[in-house]
């Protein structure tokens, strides 16, 4: 055993060794399943027919690109992750801010342990809690408006209301990590620059513009690309309230490749679809690294 | 940089044939999967075989032996749990006949994901579950790629099986039969279901309320099963208005309009059928020209027209919401599974309720009435090993003992034997099983799509008849169409069908 690091030493693979066992992992549930799942969206295969494997070269690419459906899917999508994402940075930011400045007060370590709840909730729960709580029957928010404003709004069966409510969910599940992502953006900002600015009497725009920002923006924008990539591959939050629906309200992309993959088993169309999606993230992730290193790169 | 250049080259030379190789994997695995499907088609030969198990000198020879067997059922469907919570009671008869001990393990998964999970398990030719409740649509599914075990085969090793009369012919081809028309069988009826209506009695047999509707329409409030024998689709549609109150937040009525799964479907194909209208032929496999017709556009202008008797919320309708807002005093009526009967009359409602059949559509001066058919088959694993097969078979006699049948009836489970249905007092155990008895017939219900590709139309129906019940679509016939057209595609890609979507398909959206 001695033998074998001294062996790995002397040729500098020793950091290359420790990789091994990691690598080996990647490799077999992240690499092999991802290269599967290319080879599959070639061809047309149905696991309930039972029938042989048929190579369709780009046919279900072609479909999916004709299909009408899932370009609505996709607006929708992309709707989603902007307004999903947009809404929970500036809130994220916002309370996180506040409770930068505020460590004096009272009760803030119970508040932003609350705070953080909805995000620790696995979607599933938090679906079926707002499923109940929008039902328009029984579910407490009908319950108030009716009371007070004498309003009642079928907010999930409505094709209106329905977009806009699992939005809503989604944003008060999510902007406690914004809130978090803020609070560590924040943590790194080195004391003595905030209080030179302090001392010299900065308003808060500009020592947000030129001395938090220019420290934390790497963290923010970590944040903003995780968000960006989960927001667009949002599937059991919606699913457990509307099922995609009423209609396709509610039916983004991540909901029609659920449908096309276990509801109607096409698992070659499915996969076309999914390495689409991953198309997709990749590109969302290459231009949010394009931007934070753009001034880097110029310089 | 000429070493850089290699290593890329070779990572893309490595990836490509990983690609391929995966593919060529996938091929011959399937290949193989198709010939033991093709044999499968005839008989049942799996690893253990049903064959070689059968006759009484199998289960002598598992005499001592401890086996586990393992359910794979519907997730908070009363019928499917009835199965394993009356299990102990096998486990005496098994002990008492043959000498060996057995005890049953439920796994359960929700209509929406049951296939997807017992497909997962059979693929890899697991006996992980060794008997499944499967819903009557995914036969095909399952016997297609040689996963379940041919009941023909059984039954020609036991007579017992064989010599079941069932109630009626429907029971058969619904949760025994594909393809549809042929002697192939592959199931057992584990639960009977048809849609039935659910009415409040009391509310009816209010005098002021009589009085009230009588003047309002002209006609009396139905009060017995045979005043419901004739009742119009028109004239419920005016009893559901006159019970419509929202301000005493009553409602007329409720069906299922989800997405969920088959919920719409299962719900909307009985106003189809009663009027007359057909969903695709059997004969030539044509689904373009047989459901998009005047007829069928009509029937399902008139189903989602029940939405204006519905409390709101209506569109996300499914099975737990009909329940609950009949339970909860909301509803007058609902169109529901005559297995869920045990959840629909509780105990404040026992004596007020009354069940019975769907209302019918005027076809032709006579009232006709078809409904869906629900309920579940048994399947057996064909991955099972001899012992498990064996104890599967005897489970299945056992269940089809009239004492079992009798006493699956009064834990509130719908039996299908001829023997249950037709002792003198079935129809008097549960207060949905005189409507359930009368539905269950040829003439009165029917099943849909035996097809493998029943996964395929049916969620490409599901969207679209959601999209046209929430505005998404302009109107029924433009919906009709749509549906006929993506599944005459898929019939004719099949091979059920020699005729391709006409050119108009072409342009659907």
């Amino acid at each position: 055993m001695k033998g074998i690091a001294k062996w790995l030493h002397e040729r500098n693979l020793f950091p290359y060794a420790l990789l091994v066992p990691v690598l080996i992992f990647f490799i077999v549930w992240n690499i092999l399943p991802l290269l599967w799942m290319v080879g599959l969206s070639f061809y047309k295969y149905d696991i309930t027919t039972g029938e042989p494997l048929k190579f369709l070269g780009m046919d279900n690419y072609q479909a999916i690109f004709r299909d009408h459906g899932i370009w609505q899917a996709l607006s929708k999508t992309f709707l989603f992750v902007i307004l999903a994402v947009g809404l929970e940075t500036i809130l994220g930011m916002a309370l996180g801010f506040l409770f930068w400045g505020s460590s004096k007060m009272p009760g803030r370590r119970l508040a932003l342990t609350l705070l953080f709840s909805p995000m620790i909730l696995t979607p599933v729960a938090a679906g079926t809690f707002f499923r109940l709580i929008y039902d328009p029957v029984f579910g407490i928010a009908n319950y108030y408006l009716e009371a007070w404003f004498g309003l009642k709004i079928n907010f999930l069966g409505d094709v209106k209301w329905a977009y806009p409510a699992v939005l809503m969910v989604d944003i008060w599940m999510w902007t406690p990590f914004m809130i978090l992502m803020t609070l560590a953006a924040l943590g790194s900002v080195p004391k003595a620059e905030l209080e030179a600015a302090q001392v010299d009497r900065l308003p808060w725009i500009r020592r947000l513009w030129h001395i938090v920002l220019p420290h934390g923006k790497f963290i923010l924008m970590l944040g903003i690309l995780l968000r960006t990539i989960d927001a667009f591959k949002t599937m059991d939050l919606i699913y457990t309230m509307t099922s995609g629906g009423p209609g396709n309200a509610t039916e983004l992309i991540a909901i029609s490749l659920f449908r096309k993959a276990f509801e109607a088993f096409t698992m070659g169309n499915a996969s076309a679809l999914a390495i689409i999606s991953l198309l997709i993230a990749i590109a969302f992730t290459s231009i949010y690294l394009y931007i934070l290193n753009y001034k880097e790169r110029r310089a | 940089m000429k070493s850089r250049s290699l290593s890329v080259i070779l990572t893309l030379v490595l990836l490509l044939t990983m690609i391929l190789s995966a593919c060529s994997g996938n091929k011959s695995n399937n290949d193989s999967s198709s010939t033991s499907s093709s044999s499968s088609g005839s008989t049942a030969s799996s690893g253990s075989s049903a064959a070689s198990s059968g006759g009484e000198g199998g289960s002598s020879s598992l005499a001592g032996k401890k086996i586990e067997m393992s359910i794979l059922g519907i997730g908070g469907w009363v019928p499917s749990q009835l199965s394993v919570e009356m299990s102990p009671a096998f486990a005496e008869y098994a002990k008492e006949k043959y000498g060996y001990d057995v005890t049953f393990t439920f796994e359960e998964a929700p209509f929406s994901s049951l296939f997807q999970k017992a497909a997962a398990s059979l693929s890899t030719k697991s006996q992980e579950f060794n008997i499944i409740i499967s819903d009557s649509q995914w036969l095909g599914a399952f016997a297609e790629p040689g996963w379940i075990v041919s009941v023909n085969e059984i039954m020609q090793q036991e007579p017992e099986l064989a010599n079941i009369e069932w109630f009626d012919p429907v029971v058969q081809k619904a949760y025994m039969t594909y393809p549809d028309g042929t002697d192939q069988l592959w199931g057992f009826p584990q639960e009977g279901d048809v849609l039935v209506l659910y009415v409040r009695k009391d509310m009816l047999s209010d005098p002021t309320e009589q009085a009230n509707f009588k003047a309002k329409y002209g006609f009396d409030l139905p009060q017995t099963f045979e005043d419901f024998e004739q009742l119009t689709i028109d004239k419920f549609l005016k009893m559901a208005e006159f019970f419509t109150r929202p301000e005493q937040d009553l409602y007329g009525t409720a069906v299922q309009y989800s997405k969920e799964y088959d919920y719409f479907t299962g719900s909307f194909y009985p106003h189809i059928w009663s009027s007359g209208g057909e969903i695709w032929d059997p004969v030539s496999g044509d689904v373009y020209g047989v459901l998009n017709t005047e007829n069928n556009a009509k029937a399902l202008e008139t189903f989602v027209s029940i939405r204006n008797y519905m409390p709101p919320g209506a569109e996300n309708y499914g099975i737990a919401q009909v329940t609950e807002a009949f339970t909860q005093g909301k509803l007058f009526s609902a169109y529901h599974w005559a297995a869920v009967g045990a959840a629909m009359i509780t105990p404040e409602l026992q004596d007020k309720v009354m069940v019975v059949p769907i209302p019918g559509y005027e076809v032709n001066g006579e009232i006709k009435r078809i409904s869906s058919i629900g309920g579940q088959p048994w399947v057996i694993n064909k991955f099972n090993d001899e012992d498990h097969m064996r104890v599967a078979i005897d489970f299945l006699k056992w269940w089809y003992l009239p004492e079992t049948q009798l006493e699956f009836a009064k834990r509130g489970g719908n039996p299908t034997t001829k023997a249950a249905l037709e002792s003198p007092d079935f129809d008097s155990i549960q207060p949905w099983f005189r409507a359930y008895r009368y539905s269950l017939t040829e003439s009165r219900a029917r099943d849909f799509w035996h097809h493998p590709k029943y996964s395929e139309l049916l969620s490409i129906q599901q969207e679209e008849f959601t999209s046209y019940l929430t505005g998404g679509r302009s109107s029924a016939a433009e919906t009709l169409e749509v549906i006929a057209c993506k599944q005459q595609q898929i019939m004719y890609d099949a091979g059920t069908t020699k005729n391709a979507p006409p050119a108009a398909c072409a342009n659907i959206r």
